[in-house]
């Protein structure tokens, strides 16, 4: 007998009791979650958006009838490189009313040339630089104080948009007063370029676009990108601009929510980046992302559970699904490994290669599904399909591991405060008062 | 050196010393330039700084040479210790007794301006080039240097090139120094670089610093403060009270304790009190005081300051004057040199003090020609002096002649025809020489005078050329 028929006789002797048994991991949070409740999401998000096209028709009309002047501010270091490139992708924009403005943290290359010079020219409203470097929460104030516009975008250097990105991001805004905050759909530029952003850009796809659109649709959207989001210009100034990093992308979404706005994603206002080409430059950039959760859900911010002034439930549950499918998830799913090796010891290798099967079918599944969604694609769908496989290790292992590395280092050692994102000077402060 | 022998007549203005005549200018005196063709030398008044500049101006910058190289004695006053007038004299002395100290002084520029031939060159450039070659031989000159002037309108100024210049127009000393020496004429090094005003090439600039968007200066300055703990950045302003010294954070409270430790300044940031535009970097602008221009600094134009000095072929053309310029006069079909035209003169004279009748000689003009040369390049320019002579040409007799004083002064004959009738023809010149003008240049407005004068056969007809040149 083959390995082949042997698993099938596996399969067909679970009946569905021990199947749900033996693959709960999978039914309760993979299926439940990421597909049945995504699926009913997305088809009611997608309905919505027919039946309200008259209403965003109209609050398009009102926006381009008011003009409101659009500060675009771009705090970075050493960034001179992408400035050009990214200014101009912003003069294409079909909107025109903006004012740019560059923040140079103490770069140590020719960037403050590069700005001077694209200043003078008029290329950009205006440049400023810090002699010292103060980290990109500074950066983004000192810039935010230099505005003068009704709405803030803040974008990232190395990053370029769409023709029409700076028109989707603001629009929401003329959709409902009560939104403070809105997040753009980010998408990966050099999806060819290596293995690594192959597979980050299908995590951008479904994970993070999709996922975003789904959260967004529920109430509970909560971190507005840092390539890519715009902030009403007197909620930014209520909240006295951003705070410390890192992670400080979801810190201003949950400040913005704490003042009693909304916060969406606008999945039209798309933003292309350049995702990290190796595994190990990724791992970095998602320790840091996923040490922030720690620090700002389950400390900063954690008087979102208590009752208290600024308490409000889309708060509350944005902040317990993000833990729940986070942390908890993640504890889960090493109880599950436990759970699998102790009691199922003599099936260990069918399980996994079961698990395996499963979650590539609903990656699948998901990933043509969704695409029916999506409204911006990339490229042809087609390039991406041979890649799928590959899911099951990068979301299943390495980015779990990533994960659990990160929430360790964070819980036990607060190790995002030795992070040299920001500058020493500055994260010795914020972890004495606990920010 | 007995004072017996300066003789001085109060009431013509004229001192003798070992018959050597010299003319007195004060201010309370009327200026008759002309007249010191006949002098040794010119003795000014130095008590009035400005009258003493004007009459120094005047005579070097004249385009006679029997005028503009005259030597200049400057008496009492400090007149002479202004640097550009300074640069223009031949001696100082106290009072009429020390002539004789500074005659010989005076003889010696006058033998070496004998030997020179004065040539009537074309073009303008060529004319002043001359000059200054001719200046610099009889005063013994290898090198120009120029003087740092406050009122020269490019800061450095060549003050004998100067003279031929209005203010506005002393940036093209510095193309006539070009010029001469892409001829050869001079070695040229590097001394200090100027900024003129774009609009009207003046180096009287005050340099601001503006406002990026509004051109204001009237901006105040503050330090960015960067509180560390919650990364507020904002102006110092935002941290201080009306009580007390104490800086505290706007957005956290906190007191701000130790630079560099919680807090630091990390830039500082301009406001326009005019349009209350934020800013980091400076416009620099440059207002002209001379045309209240306000220069970017980009635009203005810059300029070398050089030392020049002599080339060989330069000190042999100070001899032969400067002819070699592409405008040269002898390119011109129809007209005859100065020389010949004097000859022509003379002889002229000589015939109406045997047959009387009326006899005329007639000046043309264009008073602006530095202005206007400067702005056209020498091919519009010689095909301006030919059109000119074409003109002028078919409105007189073929037995007339035709000759350039200077690049700015035509000469014509106009024999045995009533004065009368020689006006009437020389209107209707100039109005076929201003329509043609205004075909040619468009956008130019040139003006142009004529003289006509009646020979008169008691008088040589050298002097009557020269008043005619210098009315
Ligand atoms: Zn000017
Ligand atoms: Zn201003
Ligand atoms: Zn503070």
């Amino acid at each position: 007998m083959t390995g082949l028929d042997e698993f099938f006789d596996y399969v067909n002797s679970l009946g569905a009791e021990r199947f749900t048994r033996i693959f709960w991991f999978f039914v309760f949070f993979e299926l439940f979650r990421y597909m049945v409740i995504d699926l009913v999401v997305l088809t009611i998000a997608k309905i919505l958006k027919v039946l309200n096209r008259k209403k965003t028709q109209e609050a398009l009309n009102r926006f381009y009838l008011e003009q409101p002047l659009v500060s675009i501010i771009i705090p970075g270091k050493n960034e001179g490189k992408h400035i050009f490139k990214l200014v101009k992708s912003l003069r294409e924009q079909n909107y025109k009313n903006v004012e740019i403005i560059v923040v140079d943290d103490g770069s140590d290359d020719d960037t403050p040339t590069i700005g001077r010079d694209m200043e003078r020219n008029g290329f950009i409203d205006k440049f400023v630089r810090n002699e010292f470097r103060g980290g990109k929460a500074s950066a983004a104030n000192l810039a935010l104080r230099l505005t003068n516009g009704k709405f803030i975008v803040h974008l990232d250097a190395d990053c370029s948009y769409n023709y029409d990105a700076i028109q989707q991001i603001i629009l929401p805004f003329y959709m409902d007063s009560k939104i403070g905050g809105v997040g753009g759909n980010v998408m990966v530029r050099n999806y060819k370029k290596s293995l690594a952003a192959t597979l980050q850009a299908i995590e951008y796809y479904d994970t993070i676009s999709i996922g975003r659109v789904v959260v967004s649709q529920l109430g509970i959207y909560r971190i507005i990108s840092g390539a890519f989001g715009a902030f009403r210009a007197d909620a930014m100034s209520q909240i006295q601009g951003w705070d410390i990093g890192p992670g400080l992308d979801g810190d201003i979404s949950v400040k913005i929510r704490k003042m009693g706005y909304k916060v969406k994603f606008a999945s039209d206002a798309v933003c292309l980046t350049n995702a990290p080409d190796t595994f190990r430059k990724l791992a970095k950039q998602r320790l840091r992302w996923d040490k922030s959760l720690i620090r700002f859900r389950v400390r900063k911010h954690r008087d979102v559970f208590y009752p208290s002034q600024h308490f409000n439930f889309s708060s509350f549950f944005s902040f317990l699904e993000n833990i729940t499918y986070n942390i908890v998830l993640n504890v889960k799913w090493y109880i599950y490994f436990i759970d699998m090796v102790f009691n199922f010891p003599h099936e260990l290798s069918f399980i996994l290669t079961m698990n395996f099967f499963l979650y590539t079918c609903t990656n699948y599944f998901k990933f043509l599904v969704f695409s029916l969604y999506r409204t911006e694609k990339n490229t042809s769908i087609s390039y991406f399909l041979a890649y799928i496989p590959l899911m099951v290790i990068y979301f299943g292992y390495y980015l779990r591991i990533v994960r659990s590395i990160a929430y360790i280092q964070e819980f036990f050692f607060k190790k995002s405060y030795d992070d040299p994102w920001n500058p020493p000077k500055t994260s010795k402060y914020a972890k004495e008062l606990g920010l | 050196m007995a004072l017996e022998n300066v003789k001085i007549n109060a009431s013509s203005g004229t001192i003798e010393y070992l018959n050597t005549k010299y003319i007195y200018v004060s201010q309370s005196r009327d200026l008759k330039i002309d007249r010191s063709v006949s002098y040794a030398g010119i003795i000014i008044d130095g008590k009035n700084l400005d009258f003493t500049k004007m009459v120094v101006k005047r005579i070097r910058g004249n385009q006679n040479s029997e005028i503009y190289l005259k030597p200049i004695i400057i008496l009492n006053g400090n007149a002479h210790r202004d640097v550009f007038i300074k640069n223009l004299i031949d001696g100082v002395i106290f009072s009429f007794d020390q002539i004789p100290l500074i005659n010989e002084h005076v003889s010696e520029i006058n033998n070496l301006s004998k030997e020179i031939t004065i040539i009537n060159s074309i073009s303008f450039e060529a004319m002043i080039v001359s000059k200054l070659l001719y200046f610099m031989f009889t005063r013994n000159l290898k090198m120009l240097e120029p003087v740092p002037y406050a009122l020269s309108n490019t800061n450095y100024s060549f003050p004998f090139l100067a003279c031929n210049f209005s203010d506005f127009e002393e940036f093209q000393v510095l193309e006539m120094l070009e010029i001469a020496t892409q001829e050869g004429l001079f070695k040229h090094k590097f001394l200090d670089r100027i900024y003129l005003c774009s609009n009207c090439k003046s180096s009287h600039l005050s340099f601001r610093e503006a406002c990026p968007k509004c051109g204001s200066s009237h901006t105040d300055t503050f330090d960015i403060v960067h509180h560390f703990p919650c990364a507020y950045v904002g102006p110092i302003t935002d941290f201080t009270n009306d009580i007390d010294d104490q800086l505290n954070c706007p957005k956290c409270s906190k007191k701000l304790k130790h630079i560099g430790v919680d807090y630091d300044k990390p830039s500082v940031l301009h406001q326009c009190k005019n349009c209350d535009n934020r800013f980091q970097d400076f416009h620099v602008k440059a207002k002209c005081m001379s045309c209240t221009f306000d220069n970017p600094v980009e635009t203005l134009v810059d300029k070398e300051i050089n030392e020049y000095t002599l080339t060989k072929k330069g000190e042999s053309y100070a001899l032969q004057g400067y002819v070699s310029t592409p405008k040269d006069i002898e390119d011109i079909i129809g007209t005859v040199k100065f020389d010949t035209f004097k000859t022509v003169c003379r002889y002229e004279v000589e015939r109406l003090r045997q047959t009387e009748g009326s006899s005329n000689i007639v000046a043309i003009n264009i008073v602006n020609a530095g202005q206007f040369y400067a702005k056209v390049g020498s091919n519009a320019q010689q095909m301006l002096l030919k059109d000119l002579v074409g003109e002028i040409r078919s409105s007189i007799r073929s037995s007339d002649m035709i000759t350039f004083y200077s690049s700015s002064v035509i000469l014509v004959t106009m024999f045995e025809i009533p004065t009368k009738i020689s006006q009437r023809i020389m209107d209707d010149v100039l109005k076929l020489l201003e329509k043609l003008i205004q075909n040619n240049f468009k956008d130019l407005v040139i003006e142009i005078k004529s003289n006509v004068h009646q020979l008169n056969y008691n008088l040589s007809s050298e002097l009557q050329i020269n008043q005619l040149i210098g009315m």
